[in-house]
């Protein structure tokens, strides 16, 4: 699946986008914990940080597939 | 810090600038968002903003379809700008048509709430005037 970084974020990773292999399904924390293991340097920002699958928020109970497109979405700051 | 322009007209004349409403409506608010001329107390040029962009069309969507459940309105738009956007100019402009007024305003405070809490959009730069 792919995984977008948005605002700050792609200045931590270094990319704007990575692609992480789900198997069978991961959890929420299983994605932070396979990105924080790759990008050491996004783990300050877990804490405000959301985490979006197919355009839609999700919340901590969310499980992820392959072919799906998720987001992390700092704190917002439109208007 | 300048007093308050305060300006009132009476007119027998068509009101210049009013967008003609759609029908159904008794009241159009239209709200504004303006890049202010300081961020964090510093002058600026210009703000720039960056979007999650087909999340925060569809996350507007939803914000819209839930507000109008709770404030039942007869027409909403929205335009969010992305990119630099110079100090004066509007960040956002809503739209809100309703039968009446209180309506009108409680959907369009409720969206801005909502926009400044949930939408993919940032603010990613303030360009230095």
């Amino acid at each position: 699946m792919q995984v977008l970084f948005f605002f700050h974020l792609p200045a931590v990773t270094g990319c704007a986008e990575a692609s992480i292999d789900a198997g069978p399904g991961l959890s929420a924390d299983a994605v932070w914990t396979t990105l924080e293991t790759r990008f050491p340097g996004i783990i300050q920002y877990r804490a405000g940080t959301r985490l979006a699958r197919n355009r839609e928020y999700v919340g901590a109970d969310a499980v992820f597939h392959d072919g799906d497109e998720v987001a992390l979405i700092p704190p917002v700051s439109g208007g | 810090m300048n007093p308050p322009q305060i300006e009132i007209q009476i007119t027998d004349q068509p009101i210049p600038g009013v967008d003609s409403a759609p029908p159904g409506c008794g009241a159009f608010v239209t709200f504004q968002g303006i890049v202010r001329d300081k961020e964090n107390g510093a002058r600026i040029a210009a703000l720039e903003y960056e979007a999650y962009r087909p999340m925060a069309e569809l996350e507007m969507r939803r914000i819209v379809s839930e507000l109008l459940s709770l404030h039942p309105c007869v027409s909403v738009r929205v335009i969010h700008r992305i990119g630099v956007v110079p100090v004066g100019e509007a960040a956002i402009v809503l739209h809100v048509g309703a039968k009446h007024r209180a309506e009108a305003f409680a959907l369009a405070g409720a969206f801005m709430d909502r926009l400044k809490q949930d939408v993919p959009i940032w603010k990613v730069r303030a360009i230095p005037a």
